[in-house]
């Protein structure tokens, strides 16, 4: 029986993770991997205190090496299933595993959002990827599409410009929502294009991707784009599929969880949540942190005090 | 004979390569971005264009599919 598991191994769940060795805590870590969201950062991370720049993996590293210090078992694994018995929780894994705990804390951040174009699903890994970072290595020379022109497209453009021919980014609205600054940045970088009214409809391709249609919005006109990738950078959504009984926790509009901002608690006593995850509207690596850390700290005197 | 297809950039492909480690497999690492008949070899092999992806004695695991990797390497964790 561990005192508390933490469901997700991004920046919110690794640092609850070692603030919850340092109160003493019998912890677990179950997570698809380390990292999150910051996994998938396309550029340098510029606003973590005490690194002016710092990339996404350097950073992970850190955080899972600070956090493999301590007395932790970490399981990579999916979680299938979080329930509530008498005792406190049971989690379930894909793997097939059951682990119980006085208390849960939900760290599972977001999953990208897909566009529902058709090919998209049947074209993941064979061309569609929703991390440019791990994949876009694989394009050298080659042309490919960013779908979702905010700051995530535009950052990923950024990134496979080191590797590919040709960029074209689409968005659906008629004006791109990213950054000025990230607008800049894209703006010099050569064989990029900016197709606005963009609507992804179709990705098609035999075993890999070869082409794209989309509906041109301004003219209602169908178009197509000969490519081999096609990113997908819509945003995310809360990845909160595990949780099959919705009365754990409450859930606002977007299906984040909603907590009292003050301790990370859920209205279930003894269950957490933390990051992405949770309805703040502030997405950042550094909130995330100190989610982990109210809530951790927030679990050793509510275990002190059951 | 173990192989991983992997990118420099990819923190998942790190976080396979890591469990590999820790439950002593030895597996030739290689880049499938810096090499172009390694990465025709990984998309022939695999039918992919996505990192990381393990071959193991022939056999092809696409992603970090912990339970086939398992079963593949007669990896038996603790529960």
């Amino acid at each position: 029986m561990y005192d508390l598991i933490i469901i997700g191994g991004g920046p919110a769940g690794m640092t609850a993770g070692i603030y919850a060795c340092r109160q003493g805590l019998k912890t677990l870590i179950i997570t698809k991997g380390f990292g999150g969201q910051m996994a998938q950062k396309s550029v340098e991370i510029e606003n973590y205190p005490g690194f002016e720049k710092i990339s996404g993996f350097d950073l992970i590293s850190r955080f899972e090496n600070h956090l493999r210090r301590h007395e932790v078992d970490i399981e990579i694994d999916s979680v299938i299933e979080l329930k509530k018995n008498n005792n406190g929780f049971l989690v379930l894994t894909k793997s097939n595993k059951e682990f119980k705990s006085k208390t849960a804390v939900i760290a599972s951040g977001g999953d990208p959002k897909s566009t529902g174009a058709s090919g998209e699903k049947e074209f993941v890994g064979r061309g569609v990827s929703y991390c440019p970072v791990c994949d876009g290595p694989l394009f050298s020379n080659k042309d490919v599409a960013v779908v979702g022109g905010g700051d995530a497209g535009f950052e990923s453009a950024l990134f496979l410009s080191n590797y590919v021919r040709k960029i074209y980014i689409l968005e659906y609205d008629s004006k791109i929502k990213a950054s000025p600054a990230n607008q800049a940045l894209v703006k010099n970088i050569k064989n990029t294009e900016i197709i606005t009214n963009a609507s992804l409809k179709e990705i098609k391709g035999k075993v890999l991707v070869e082409s794209i249609v989309y509906n041109d919005l301004k003219h209602n006109k169908e178009k197509s784009l000969d490519v081999s990738g096609v990113f997908i950078e819509i945003g995310y959504e809360p990845a909160t599929s595990f949780i099959l009984d919705p009365s754990l926790a409450d859930f606002n509009k977007k299906k984040e969880i909603k907590v009292n901002l003050d301790n990370m608690r859920t209205k279930t006593p003894g269950l957490y949540a933390i990051g992405d995850v949770v309805s703040g509207k502030c997405k950042q690596i550094v909130v995330a942190a100190a989610d982990g850390a109210r809530a951790a700290l927030d679990i050793s005197h509510y275990l002190k005090n059951e | 004979m173990v192989k991983v297809y992997s990118t420099p950039t990819c923190v998942y492909c790190a976080t396979l390569k890591q469990y590999l480690k820790e439950h002593d497999i030895a597996f030739e690492d290689v880049d499938a971005s810096k090499d172009e008949a390694v990465f025709e070899e990984m998309v022939r092999k695999s039918g992919q264009m996505s990192v990381p992806v393990i071959e193991i004695n022939g056999e092809i695991v696409v992603g970090f599919d912990k339970e086939k990797i398992n079963e593949l390497l007669n990896i038996k964790e603790q529960q």
